[in-house]
């Protein structure tokens, strides 16, 4: 029994007429429900999730110790639903079901100089081991049987299932929520990956959360300066924005005012991907670009107080985050040479306006000996990459360029200790911090320096920004005039 | 001499537990990165309970940080691993760590009648009597000194 609304279907599904699977999981989902005060279910047309390792020597003391590196937690959920002969995913009714990046390129998972596979000299090696990459295929397999379209990427949303406004999801990956919520238009919370799980064979969620108009409200403003507005040029710098506006917002829906009138998806991308290092809610009402808000009244969801709280954000303010980006798990070095092992760029993954960056930048340079430059992406990109020609200027390069999987899913606490990696990834940095490894935060174009150096220096050029005019005008590249 | 408290509050995931409080001022999250799932050693960086063991304690903290991977890793450290807290106490459970504790078959508590990290200090001995989903759970709070 459950006091929650369903529809026939949903029902027939809880009463077990549509087999084992769909019956046990709308247990699951029921019982959450009830947790948080759920009265209907919604239909889903996305599910984001992760790949099970699937070990059957899982209580082996040799591989429990293997799988607390390597498992995020979730593989053993799946163990029911494995053992279940009429598992199939929702996928007929449109819901596509896929999952984060894990571990490894499956085609490459014996090759060097990757993420899951490396050296660094002086320091210590890493390698997953054999048998949970072979776990893993197992897990993949299965998915794949069962109907999961196993993309293996942050970003499904650019070029594999796009929400439409007024659609639903659940997205157990942050940024992509983000995204899904604030430009699409399209409504998922940052679901857990437990339930996710269950979403996928019965394609239907409880009704909570940013599900909800009265969740997805603005509760402050936040200002850009026109200064920040005008100046801001490389993916860390939008990362360190979006870092900022959920600083101020202080873990509150902010509605942001005075953004560039050309935000790029990479741009908005890093900008939404302060959900999760810097706030809870997958959602920010980006002024003039989130499709729920063409006014301030609609982004508070009609409950605007006279005085709205609000903050402004300046170029001090965007230094300044730069500086604690760099200070959460501070390389060693000196502030504007910090030496480097790695460098990696593709967190949320790399999209392919970046992966061109990239290689129009690494064009007839090479990576320094000891140095790994890694660059990844999801697999339509991957593609494109090595279809128009920017896989051959990055391979050339001495850097690496993989799709399916990310650093930080790798087991990346075990990397030898003493390393230091930079980024334009200020969740990298907010979340892997503490972790053993140095993190360091800067642009692209410091970052492929640094890669070919050996030597980063992580503050940009504006660090000294003034808002005088010489200093102004001396300033490369402004986007606007 | 002993001091008890006893607070009312919601229940967001059933269960009776008891343990040794630990309190945390700062947001946190369960994933592996942020609290280990081979030790549930707490890692974050500047937490007011970095290098603390969770494992059977009763770990009181506003409401979660962090990736959704926590409700995951919660769940394995509780079910797998056996490194898993008894029990959580927030201001506000946040959905993702409903779900952990859920599938992690501890309970959570919020919505307290007094501020939980005001109240509850690391040490204190808690008990919470949670029996039914969004209902009224009892924590019961006893200092020593």
């Amino acid at each position: 029994m459950t006091t929650m609304k369903l529809t026939t279907y949903q029902q027939e599904m809880l009463d077990g007429k549509h087999g084992e699977t769909k019956q046990f999981c709308m247990n699951k989902l029921v019982d959450f429900g009830e947790a948080v005060e759920a009265t209907e279910m919604v239909d889903l047309v996305l599910v984001l999730n992760g790949v099970p390792i699937c070990s059957k020597d899982r209580k082996d003391p040799e591989k429990a110790k293997k799988l607390a590196i390597y498992d995020l937690g979730h593989s053993p959920l799946y163990d029911p639903i494995f053992k279940m002969k009429d598992a199939r995913v929702a996928d007929k009714s449109g819901c596509a079901c896929g999952n984060d990046p894990y571990m490894v390129q499956f085609d490459k998972a014996d090759q060097k100089g990757y993420p899951w596979n490396f050296s660094v000299p002086g320091k210590g090696d890493f390698q997953i081991p054999a048998d949970i990459i072979q776990d893993l295929k197992t897990g993949y397999d299965k998915l794949e049987e069962q109907g999961w379209l196993n993309w293996l990427s942050c970003n499904p949303y650019f070029n594999t299932r796009i929400p439409k406004m007024g659609e639903y999801a659940a997205s157990s990956e942050s940024s992509a929520a983000a995204y899904i919520n604030s430009i699409l238009g399209a409504r998922t919370n940052r679901e857990s990956p437990v339930n996710t799980v269950y979403c996928a064979y019965t394609g239907c969620l409880p009704k909570y959360g940013t599900h909800l108009d009265e969740n997805r409200a603005a509760k402050c403003i936040v200002e850009i300066d026109d200064a920040v507005r005008d100046h801001l040029l490389g993916t860390a710098d939008f990362a360190a924005l979006g870092a900022c506006i959920a600083d101020k917002a202080s873990n509150r829906i902010p509605a942001v005012l005075n953004l560039p009138k050309n935000l790029s998806p990479t741009a908005t991308k890093q900008i939404v991907a302060c959900c999760s290092p810097g706030m809870n809610d997958p959602m920010l009402h980006l002024m003039g670009f989130t499709p729920e808000s063409p006014t301030l009244e609609a982004a508070f969801k009609g409950q605007m107080p006279r005085n709205p709280e609000r903050f402004r954000i300046t170029m001090d303010d965007i230094v300044e985050m730069f500086h604690h980006i760099n200070h959460i798990s501070p390389a060693p070095g000196p502030e504007t040479a910090k030496p480097v092992d790695i460098v990696v760029i593709g967190c949320p993954h790399a999209t392919f306006e970046e992966v061109r960056e990239i290689a129009r930048m690494l064009k007839g340079r090479k990576v320094k000996q000891g140095v790994m430059l890694w660059v990844q992406t999801d697999t339509p990109t991957y593609w494109m990459a090595h279809q128009y020609g920017d896989t051959k200027i990055i391979e050339e390069a001495g850097a690496k360029i993989y799709h399916q999987t990310c650093v930080a899913m790798t087991g990346f606490h075990h990397y030898p200790p003493g390393i230091t990696i930079a980024t334009n990834s200020y969740k990298y940095c907010k979340l892997a911090g503490g972790m053993g490894s140095k993190w360091a935060f800067a642009n692209p174009a410091a970052l492929i320096d640094a890669a070919v150096t050996g030597v980063l220096n992580p503050i940009p050029q504006w660090e000294h920004w003034s808002p005088a005019a010489d200093r102004h005008l001396s300033l490369a590249g402004a986007v606007h005039s | 001499m002993t001091q008890t408290i006893i607070l009312t509050g919601t229940a967001r995931s059933k269960g009776h537990a008891s343990g040794e409080a630990l309190v945390n001022s700062q947001r946190m999250g369960w994933a592996f990165n942020h609290v280990s799932n081979e030790g549930g050693i707490v890692m974050v960086p500047g937490a007011d309970i970095q290098g603390e063991c969770v494992t059977g304690r009763i770990v009181v903290y506003p409401t979660v940080l962090g990736s959704t991977s926590g409700a995951v890793s919660l769940y394995f450290k509780c079910k797998e691993s056996n490194k898993g807290p008894a029990a959580i106490i927030c201001r506000k459970v946040h959905d993702i760590d409903i779900s952990g504790c859920i599938a992690g078959e501890i309970p959570a508590v919020d919505g307290l009648d007094q501020d939980p990290i005001d109240t509850i200090r690391t040490g204190d001995w808690v008990e919470i009597d949670a029996p039914q989903v969004g209902q009224k759970a009892t924590v019961t709070i006893t200092r020593q000194g």
